[in-house]
């Protein structure tokens, strides 16, 4: 059976080397018969604009990692929907809520 | 809508990271959601509640109190107790009883109880799911 | 229901605590009835080799008393029956190794802390 998995980042890929480690935990668990998505909150969505490009949200993308942003993140942040990577969607914070009512394991980064 | 019990495990002061604003727009989605909520608040969160919190003018804003209507989290805490007895859902709300006294943040708002982490793992016990919001 | 207790902001409260704040929880919520697991992470895995207390600080005419022993919180949780793990990988990247781990902590790779994440109920990263 698929496990679900949740995790929610908030650590920003320019300043936490952390990151790498955490996103290939998550391929990881993709390839181990896990269903798992990804939220960046707060300033992990500074990555998600268009023109930086970070290699990491296609590769996320190719392991079936639906990779989401908060909206009221980019929205302080002045990052409008439409620029932002294809491969990042945006998504109102209680997706974290629905994942904890559906029993997926639910992480903080 | 089954009615699910969620616990939420938070270790920031106020006015120190955004983990604290998101980890409030968590707990206010969750009743919004229809869940009961259990808040572990741990190490400097243990100061969210704190009743002696003042809100204050901002002369670079060229606001005084009243204009500036300064947030605090001890308010976010009482508005979310209040919006869990409008929806009839429970909020409950556990300090580390540790954490309160090194700080001097014994005098919280109503409604916020002194605990440990046994109260922490009953909390999870009791709880369809839990989130535990580390610090950095 | 089992719980994984990844610990992973090492050295961030030793003086002030006179431990590590998530192992002493660790420690009360087993003593409490939990069932937890612990993955020493990032650069907790240091906790998994240490072999002294720490030192003794000192700020103008104060003298620290206590300071953290984290060998022996680690040995009580392992006095627990609690599991406590460690990324080979995560230790050769700092220069440490497994021969170097305290006695009972399991050196683990990446495959065996997938399932280790798929067995448990909850994963708390602190």
């Amino acid at each position: 059976m698929k496990k679900n998995y949740l995790f929610i980042q908030s650590q920003d890929l320019f300043y936490e080397a952390r990151t790498s480690t955490q996103y290939k935990l998550a391929i990881a668990l993709a390839e181990a018969q896990g269903n798992v998505s990804i939220l960046l909150v707060q300033n992990a969505v500074l990555a998600t604009r268009k023109g930086v490009n970070p290699a990491v949200y296609a590769d996320l993308h190719r392991h079936n990692i639906d990779v989401y942003a908060d909206e009221l993140s980019l929205n302080q942040r002045e990052i409008s929907a439409d620029n932002i990577n294809e491969f990042v969607k945006p998504a109102p914070l209680n997706i974290v809520i629905d994942a904890m009512l559906n029993g997926d394991k639910v992480v903080w980064w | 809508m089954e009615n699910k019990k969620l616990t939420f495990a938070f270790m920031d002061p106020p006015f120190e990271n955004e983990r604290t604003i998101t980890f409030f727009r968590l707990v206010d989605a969750a009743l919004d959601a229809g869940a009961d909520i259990q808040v572990f608040a741990y190490e400097g969160a243990a100061a969210l509640a704190f009743a002696l919190q003042k809100a204050h003018g901002n002369s670079v804003h060229h606001r005084d109190t009243e204009q500036e209507a300064h947030p605090l989290t001890k308010d976010w805490v009482a508005a979310l107790q209040k919006k869990a007895e409008r929806l009839g859902r429970q909020l409950d709300w556990v300090n580390c009883g540790l954490c309160v006294d090194e700080r001097g943040v014994n005098e919280s708002i109503p409604g916020c109880k002194r605990g440990s982490p046994a109260d922490l793992w009953r909390y999870a016990d009791s709880s369809f799911n839990t989130l535990v919001i580390g610090t950095r | 229901m089992k719980i994984l207790q990844i610990v992973e902001q090492a050295f961030r409260t030793l003086v002030e605590e006179q431990d590590d704040t998530i192992l002493w929880l660790t420690q009360s919520m087993a003593g409490a009835g939990a069932n937890v697991e612990v993955l020493l992470s990032g650069n907790a895995v240091y906790y998994a080799v240490m072999k002294n207390r720490q030192p003794v600080i000192k700020i103008g005419d104060w003298v620290q008393q206590e300071p953290a022993d984290i060998p022996s919180d680690i040995d009580r949780m392992l006095a627990q029956n609690i599991p406590v793990y460690v990324l080979n990988s995560e230790l050769e990247e700092r220069g440490l190794n497994a021969s170097m781990l305290r006695p009972s902590i399991k050196s683990i790779n990446q495959v065996q802390l997938v399932d280790i994440y798929h067995q448990v109920d909850q994963v708390w990263q602190w």
